[in-house]
């Protein structure tokens, strides 16, 4: 009996949704999808991170895939999922697809064995494909048990995060110009301190991955002051954590993040400050703060969750560099990797799915999706907003992966964020790089 | 007597103590986003002042004049007809450049509260507003003027209303299906332990057996184990089951693994047998010292009058153990219906299958912020815990005291 009621109440809450979407069909894309092949009623399951309004533009891309072949895709997101998944590989209970946010843990599970590779074929595919396509290769590339390097991670769904978050009308008000340099932006939060307004909103708290947005404008910085391929030597640590490059690029973050009259709430509210609410400070009424650093995907964040973009409510400009060291214009990023760990013919028709545009296109009509896809319409974007960054992408001189993303596990997603809260609690940059640099002795 | 108030006034502060976030999280639920998001729950039950931002008028929407008129609260409630915005508008924040007196290049931030009935100097027109809300946008010659942002504080009065309740039930948040989902889980989650417990405990007080003793120590040191510790054994226990059912069901139907014969490893099912396994060594614990306590003459006549075992078991102990299994059945109960971590590592994760913790989990979601949701969501989710602590209560006490008191 309760069995029948249950049945009837997800047919309820399917019809809602169904009443929701139809608006648009996402699968009606400007690039026609290749032959799949039929795989009726074969069961995909993917486990991911993503919840809420992320979920649903998944579940509508992949319904597209269901659609051409007749396969039931089957999604669990869950904020838990980097403890889960481990649990459900190790236990023989692994998912079709597991989409890891963070390549460190995708690279420890392929050394688990508990990851299928994908193939050379892939691979090329990746390389030719994608816009810098053999760094997102590398990127996905990890070694197995036996310490063979092979492809598990297809990078689908990107970020860019070296973006300012700012609302057009509060520059307006107060006569701001958007700053071309980071000198200018270092005078302009100066003006906004001396007109007695707040320049910045940054929150670094997010539960058990507190220390994250740190360890983002860490590395944006670390782009803007010193090469690249000192940027490279840093995330294999050939470059120390505390060598003068990272402890330059840590100091000139507490020039933002530690100085009081430039963080709304002051400093010490960095740390307990939710990342999601700190960009709320921009559309409080009175605004607290004018300009937020802060990836892509934040304008869900906002109040009207993202509204704001379109109707001119909130805009965004490039982090910029500076004018008096000569770095081009770097560009940092982050994607999430969807790999194979349990086979099975649709899975792999699955991953074909991927390579399709058509596929990215479905998600870029939805919002908040970046794809490096060269063969992807960029007029399918859902928004003028999410073009300007797919630009901003292409406009890249240096284009580099979320160094923290590309450590290992225990400092990437570990000590680094750990230590950077205790920065942002007052703990001296010193102390900081010096405590990070010993738990990554620790792990070699 | 001194002792006593004291008692009362204890027990009185314990109340107030864990009645205050209930009523936080019920008066929030009640409230509008922008409100709970703004200001605190004491504040509104009384007209209190918030910020809210309100545009002139429509983009595009002004054609060539002199005079602009609106209303302030028509301007606001546009949008939100559920939560108006009522009351009286104190001030509002004005910001702007003029030249800076002291340097004569510069110009100079000002920024200033202006009072209703002062006159403003927006975008080159004056502007004055009254405290009902009313104002008027005067411009020295015709213009078409372009809509203007302005933070109004206005003394709000209290506004409640059951959006929040209505978009979780109704509008797709999956609410229903979680409550559904739970019940599944903790009926069986509660039944079955307390089942098997109650033989368990009576074979323990009542029948000599080798080994007795030395079993019940067992049993009672396996309450230590804590259940995180054995999710990885469970689940590959569980998942070993699954892979062999479905070989079993491909033999007996023949049907295709990946198709619909494959038998999921996370399940309901296994969610009973974990909570039960886990919560059996409380429960015989419990019940057996319940149980030995009862009077043994009671027992030794049923004996003599030629009951067997089972029939003293249902005639005998089963309704004079009530107190004690029903105390049992409110902590299995609550513990089963609260329980996150369980049905997160071991229970079913697709979508309509979620557990209602799961549920409230998930929509703190992507977005922590939907905090009117998640308490309406709350609310909701305690109503049940509530209603079987208080229809079964009277038992509780007595049943806390079992075991502890000989003869309950």
């Amino acid at each position: 009996m309760a069995i029948n009621f249950k049945t009837l109440g997800a047919a309820a809450v399917a019809s809602f949704t169904l009443a929701g979407v139809a608006s648009a069909d996402v699968c009606d894309t400007p690039s026609k999808l290749g032959d799949l092949g039929r795989f009726d009623g074969e069961v995909i399951t993917i486990a991911g991170s993503m919840e809420g309004k992320d979920e649903e533009m998944l579940t509508n891309t992949v319904s597209c895939f269901e659609k051409a072949t007749g396969a039931v895709v089957k999604y669990s997101g869950s904020r838990d999922f980097a403890a889960l998944i481990v649990a459900d590989l190790r236990s023989n209970n692994a998912p079709n697809i597991a989409i890891f946010p963070q390549p460190g843990l995708a690279g420890d599970m392929a050394k688990e064995g508990h990851l299928v590779p994908l193939g050379q074929a892939s691979a090329d595919w990746m390389a030719a494909n994608y816009g810098a396509g053999q760094s997102w290769v590398d990127l996905g590339t990890y070694a197995d048990a036996d310490g063979n390097k092979n492809f598990y991670g297809f990078a689908f769904k990107m970020d860019l995060k070296s973006l300012v978050w700012y609302s057009p009308e509060q520059f307006e008000d107060n006569g701001y110009e958007i700053p071309s340099t980071m000198e200018e932006l270092i005078a302009l939060s100066d003006q906004m301190v001396a007109d007695g307004n707040t320049p910045w909103c940054i929150g670094v708290e997010s539960g058990n991955a507190t220390g994250w947005t740190a360890t983002d404008w860490m590395e944006d910085l670390m782009l803007r002051t010193t090469s690249p391929e000192n940027y490279d030597r840093w995330v294999s640590n050939d470059l120390p954590f505390n060598s003068p490059e990272v402890l330059n690029a840590m100091e000139v973050y507490g020039q933002f993040s530690r100085n009081d009259d430039y963080v709304a709430g002051g400093a010490s509210s960095v740390a307990t400050t939710f990342f999601g609410d700190a960009p709320k400070g921009l559309f409080s009424s009175p605004a607290s703060c004018m300009m937020h650093r802060q990836a892509s995907f934040i304008p869900a964040f906002f109040p009207k969750k993202g509204e704001e973009v379109a109707n001119g409510e909130a805009d965004f400009f490039y982090f910029p560099p500076y004018a008096s060291i000569d770095l081009g214009n770097p560009v940092l990023g982050a994607g999430t990797l969807w790999t194979m760990t349990k086979d099975s013919p649709a899975t792999r028709a699955f991953f074909e799915y991927m390579k399709e545009a058509s596929a990215h296109e479905a998600w870029m009509s939805q919002g908040t999706f970046l794809t490096a896809h060269k063969g992807a319409d960029l007029n399918a974007y859902a928004t003028p907003a999410l073009r300007k960054q797919g630009e901003i992408l292409s406009n890249a001189t240096t284009f580099r992966f979320d160094a923290s993303d590309l450590m290992p596990g225990a400092i990437g997603a570990g000590a680094f964020w750990s230590e950077m809260t205790a920065f942002a609690n007052g703990q001296d940059a010193k102390t900081t790089a010096d405590n990070i640099q010993a738990a990554w002795d620790a792990i070699k | 007597m001194v002792a006593r108030s004291l008692r009362h006034v204890v027990l009185a502060l314990i109340v107030f103590i864990w009645v205050v976030p209930f009523v936080a999280l019920v008066t929030t639920s009640l409230r509008s986003e922008t409100a709970s998001k703004t200001s605190g729950f004491w504040t509104a039950f009384t007209p209190t002042e918030l910020g809210h931002r309100f545009s002139t008028h429509e983009k595009g929407a002004a054609e060539k004049l002199t005079v602009m008129t609106g209303n302030i609260f028509e301007r606001l409630n546009k949008d939100d007809p559920s939560f108006p915005v009522t009351g009286e508008v104190n001030s509002i924040l004005f910001k702007g450049r003029v030249p800076d007196p002291e340097n004569p290049d510069k110009t100079k931030l000002i920024r200033k509260l202006v009072p209703a009935g002062e006159v403003m100097d927006v975008r080159g027109g004056d502007f004055v507003f009254q405290e009902n809300g009313d104002f008027t946008w005067t411009f020295p010659e015709e213009t078409a003027p372009k809509p203007k942002k302005l933070d109004a504080f206005i003394d709000q009065d209290p506004v409640f209303g059951s959006d929040a309740y209505v978009e979780v039930l109704f509008d797709n948040k999956n609410v229903p299906n979680a409550l559904i989902s739970s019940f599944i889980v903790t009926i069986p989650a509660t039944i079955i332990p307390i089942t098997i417990a109650a033989f368990a405990a009576y074979a323990f007080a009542w029948m000599s057996f080798p080994g007795r003793d030395w079993l019940f120590v067992i049993v009672v040191s396996l309450m230590v184990v804590p259940t995180q510790l054995a999710f990885l054994p469970v689940l590959q226990g569980f998942s070993g089951i699954a892979s062999w059912a479905t070989q079993l069901n491909q033999w007996l139907t023949d049907c295709e693994v990946n198709d619909t014969c494959q038998v999921a490893s996370k399940s309901f099912a296994g969610l009973w047998i974990t909570h039960t396994a886990f919560g059996l060594p409380l429960a015989i614990y419990l019940l057996r010292n319940y149980i030995v306590g009862l009077p043994k003459e009671l027992l030794q006549s049923a004996r003599i009058d030629g009951a067997n075992h089972l029939q003293i078991f249902t005639k005998l102990i089963v309704p004079l153990s009530v107190p004690a299994l029903a105390s049992f059945s409110i902590f299995q109960f609550l513990w089963v219906w609260n329980d996150l971590i369980v049905a997160l590592y071991i229970g079913p994760n697709n979508a309509e299958d979620l557990v209602f913790p799961i549920r409230l989990q998930k929509q703190l979601g992507t977005f922590k912020d939907q905090l009117h949701l998640l308490n309406a969501s709350a609310v909701i989710s305690m109503i049940v815990p509530v209603i079987v602590f208080l229809s079964m209560q009277r038992y509780f006490i007595r049943g806390l005291l079992a075991g502890s008191v000989k003869g309950g």
